[in-house]
């Protein structure tokens, strides 16, 4: 195997695992890869999650507070370093030699040096983390954005003052309205997600794009309840309205929201590629989602 | 040439004058020198910078609030240099941490403002700035 000559930090390297070699997603599809860090627990994975991180990535682990910290910090950079490898892009099969820049709003991408040869095709890729939980989206000439969530998370604040500050004036409408608290926390969340998810994937930083600026809307589903998203669930009908600029059009953009493990919500939003559009819309994202531990074992999960 | 001579006396007093933190917090503030000639308009301007290095209370009160926001242990030290991300805390930490912060100080954080946000020291900051152009009561 032909072994790039930056990776000869000293002469006792060993390359890592083999990882299981994925397909690119296609036009219209996500891939969602997530792993649990409860369930990595041998230190020695956790040392080769460490040998593949970048000197840089390594001392922003250290500044890390506390040990779980740390240890989510770790396996965030190896879920994405271990996720964009096993596509193969270009030949590259080693996660450790993978380069990344950030975009003039400080979003992290993929970077290719020029002897390398560009890829043909541009994959897009962003992380999102809770302790509990870490997931990393990836699609080929689409941006994507990816949050999850704790469905247990609980605001300090007050949920319908917080909405007030930070939502749209329709958005405050719709979780007003649910009158059982456990239902409008657990909707509050979801609505969460999925406007991080949006600001996420236009990778302009949260500033850039407040959440008041623009509304997202669930329609209902045939049982009228709003609140019945539970499972991958994007012909549910969610879309994003931007207040200060209705030329932006909302079909550009597919949402999907499921819950991980019964234990978190996450949502996914990708910009959709002009020839998944049709007059009648455009089709709904199609999104593989996998459970793993890097250089363990992959498990499909839908 | 009298101008540049008061400017530099100004300059040269700048420099010693105590500044309101007694904390070495102070070093965050970047002091540009201020080279010979600058209109006083520039140096009056240095000077509302420096009078927007947060107080110690200022201080003191967010690193109560975040603290309190991030359920942070006893034993966790919290800085004027914390980061908030190395801390744990996430989007919405950060987003209940500025109202939180809001409701205390009686202020309005815009978003814009807050992209550049990541330390303790560098929310009370912006927050005493904000107070100081409150208009008055």
């Amino acid at each position: 195997m032909k072994v790039p000559c930056c990776l000869f930090r000293n002469f006792s390297y060993v390359p890592p695992p083999p990882l299981v070699p994925v397909q690119l997603p296609s036009s219209g599809e996500a891939h969602l890869w997530y792993v649990v860090p409860d369930e990595v627990k041998d230190p020695s994975l956790l040392s080769q999650y460490m040998d593949i991180l970048s000197p840089c990535e390594k001392e922003n682990v250290l500044s890390f507070r506390g040990e779980g910290l740390k240890k989510a910090a770790v396996l965030a950079r190896a879920l994405v370093r271990t996720t964009i490898a096993r596509y193969q892009i270009n030949g590259h099969v080693n996660p450790g030699s993978l380069k990344f820049c950030k975009n003039k709003y400080g979003k992290p991408e993929l970077h290719w040096e020029h002897d390398l040869g560009k890829p043909e095709h541009k994959v897009h890729f962003n992380l999102s983390h809770t302790s509990s939980l870490i997931a990393c989206a990836i699609a080929v000439n689409s941006l994507i954005g990816i949050d999850v969530e704790d469905k247990q998370r609980k605001l300090k604040s007050n949920l319908v003052s917080f909405a007030r500050r930070y939502f749209t004036p329709h958005e405050v409408k719709v979780l007003s309205s649910i009158q059982d608290p456990e239902l409008q926390r657990q909707h509050f969340i979801k609505l969460w997600t999925l406007k991080e998810s949006y600001v996420k994937a236009l990778g302009r930083g949260f500033s850039a794009q407040p959440f008041k600026t623009f509304t997202i809307r669930i329609r209902e589903s045939e049982s009228g309840d709003i609140c019945a998203l539970n499972c991958l669930d994007n012909k549910a009908g969610i879309t994003v309205e931007c207040m200060d600029d209705p030329n932006r059009l909302s079909k550009n953009w597919e949402f999907a929201t499921m819950e991980l493990m019964g234990s978190h919500y996450a949502a996914v939003c990708m910009e959709n590629s002009a020839a998944h559009q049709t007059d009648q819309g455009s089709y709904p994202m199609r999104l593989i989602v996998r459970k793993t531990i890097p250089f363990v074992k992959d498990e499909l999960v839908s | 040439m009298a101008t540049v001579t008061t400017a530099a006396a100004s300059l040269g007093s700048l420099f010693s004058w105590p500044l309101h933190s007694s904390r070495p917090t102070a070093s965050s503030v970047s002091f540009k020198l201020m080279v010979a000639g600058q209109s006083s308009t520039a140096l009056r301007s240095l000077r509302f910078r420096v009078s927007c290095v947060a107080r110690p209370e200022t201080v003191d009160k967010v690193c109560e609030i975040v603290r309190k926001q991030l359920a942070l242990p006893a034993e966790t030290e919290l800085t004027p240099d914390s980061k908030f991300a190395s801390l744990g805390a996430d989007s919405l930490d950060t987003v209940e941490i500025v109202m939180a912060l809001e409701e205390e100080f009686g202020i309005g954080v815009e978003e814009e403002s807050s992209q550049n946000i990541t330390t303790v020291q560098e929310v009370a900051d912006l927050i005493e700035k904000l107070v100081q152009k409150k208009p008055d009561a």
